[in-house]
């Protein structure tokens, strides 16, 4: 119960991702460093800087919460420390909240008091250049990454069912946008339009707000326990369909009904079982509980419950649910 | 609460949003180029009615550096901004005052630029712009000194740092 190795294809995807994570952290670094020395008056930019010191915070909780969840259950901790994966997801969704919307406030107060940014030159080599050029090619220079380690991670989340990882990618996916906006702001203050500036570092910081927003709501919905869902939330997880599928199938069951929460890469299930005549032996609960666990790697930690009648809120399934195979992570033993 | 819309796999894929993001840019850029506009811009025009008119300089006194003799300012800090003006065929209206009430009249507007004993670590720059410092200009003995101008005004600062960076190569 609440098992905490992998079967060999997530534990190379966990390889992978564990590299992948590391490579954004140094590349986040020196894009942080290069921005460093380019900053100056534009707010857009600071933003677009600010923000690329906020998309470390899901690779750092991630390669944390690592360390933590590979512990096994112990007496004191008796579904294992899976949690921590979603305690980090709520902690870098608060931080992106906090920090997104003080950067919104900060640039519809610029607007409102009509700041006008100031960028001025620098000396290259026996001439003065406008540091906004500058700005323009670092930032032209940062776009890039996203693009290499954004992909990667998406095809690695759903076959470790991550949602930190999950939501890591996706937001590396719409950093292009971010880096686009801070270009446009810079090159607004370079035609003398000063406004551009204060409005791209508002569309910054309302991405990362709903970055945040996404993030912490969905960390937080794990946590209180609502039933699985897929990796990127969309849907209901399809094992509530399989798992009724297979226990209804049993000669010996009458009725079935399953709860399952996501404990954060696995999963804890309770399913209910109604035996016919009211009689069941120890033998049918242990092969049920044994099949249960075998069908999928995320679900180790299973009971199967005998009761007289099944609880309303436990699901039932249906026969699409059983059909439905959208994610990856519903046939994870097949070589990836 | 509202599901958050489908994200990763219905998106256009990285590839293409990439070619948009960088043709977007460079579609801007040579649209800016064709203009002729030049970048950067004042967006109040400060450069553009100073060039042949005048440049509204504010002075306080510092040291050697920036001396006051009655309204007008002398030292050799006033004369390498007499230089910037005769360069763009200026001439220079001083107003004497203390360091606050520049800062001041550079935010309402009344004044171009201000010169005195300010440094680039000046606590001014939420206020006003501040120039790279100088510690090679003429009398600055070693001091980074800087040159105070309206916030945003880009390219008089533009213009003023290239005339300075020149001064100090002279």
């Amino acid at each position: 119960m609440g098992r905490t190795d992998l079967p060999p294809g997530q534990q190379e995807a966990l390889r992978k991702a564990v590299r992948w994570e590391w490579f954004t952290i140094g590349y986040t670094c020196v894009t942080i460093a290069l921005i460093a020395l380019v900053v100056s008056g534009s707010q857009a930019m600071k933003t677009a800087w600010i923000e690329d010191m906020l998309s470390l915070i899901p690779q750092i909780s991630f390669l944390l919460a690592l360390l933590v969840i590979r512990h096994p259950p112990t007496r004191k901790f008796p579904y294992g420390l899976h949690r921590a994966m979603a305690a980090g997801h709520l902690v870098a969704g608060v931080a992106l909240l906090i920090v997104g919307g003080n950067l919104a406030v900060e640039a519809v107060l610029g607007l409102v008091r009509a700041e006008h940014p100031a960028i001025g030159t620098v000396q290259v080599f026996g001439q003065t250049v406008w540091l906004g050029w500058f700005m323009v090619g670092v930032m032209a220079l940062v776009t890039i990454g996203p693009f290499i380690y954004g992909p990667a991670k998406a095809k690695l989340a759903p076959v470790l069912h991550n949602k930190v990882l999950y939501t890591d990618a996706d937001m590396a996916k719409a950093d292009w946008t971010t880096t686009v906006a801070s270009i446009v702001g810079v090159l607004g203050i370079g035609i003398g339009w000063w406004w551009l500036d204060s409005a791209a570092a508002l569309f910054i910081s309302v991405g990362i707000v709903w970055d945040g927003y996404r993030n912490s709501r969905s960390a937080v919905l794990d946590l209180i326990d609502q039933r699985a869902r897929t990796y990127d939330d969309q849907e209901r997880h399809p094992l509530h369909g399989r798992i009724i599928a297979a226990l209804d199938a049993q000669p010996w069951v009458e009725a079935s009904a399953v709860r399952i929460r996501d404990m954060g890469q696995v999963f804890h299930i309770e399913a209910f079982v109604v035996p016919r005549h009211g009689k069941v032996s120890l033998d049918h609960l242990e092969a049920a509980r044994r099949a249960l666990a075998e069908m999928d790697w995320k679900m180790q930690d299973v009971v199967v419950v005998p009761v007289a009648e099944l609880p309303d809120e436990a699901s039932r399934g249906d026969r699409g649910e059983a059909k439905v195979q959208p994610a990856p992570s519903a046939r994870p033993r097949r070589g990836m | 609460m509202t599901r958050p819309r489908p994200r990763g796999p219905s998106r256009k894929p990285a590839g293409s949003s990439r070619a948009v993001g960088a043709s977007a840019i460079a579609a801007l850029t040579i649209a800016l180029a064709g203009c002729g506009i030049q970048i950067p811009a004042d967006p109040d025009g400060s450069l553009e009615r100073i060039t042949g008119g005048e440049l509204r300089v504010g002075a306080s006194p510092s040291g050697d550096l920036v001396v006051v003799d009655g309204d007008e300012a002398e030292g050799p800090l006033a004369e390498v901004i007499e230089g910037f003006a005769a360069e763009r065929g200026a001439t220079v209206v001083w107003t004497i005052d203390s360091e606050e009430d520049l800062v001041d009249d550079l935010v309402r507007g009344r004044l171009d630029l201000a010169i005195g004993g300010m440094t680039a670590s000046t606590p001014w720059t939420t206020q006003v712009s501040a120039t790279r410092g100088y510690p090679g200009l003429p009398g600055s003995k070693g001091a980074d000194v800087t040159v105070l101008l309206p916030l945003g005004e880009n390219a008089l600062q533009a213009a003023l740092e290239t005339y300075l960076d020149e001064e100090v190569a002279r």
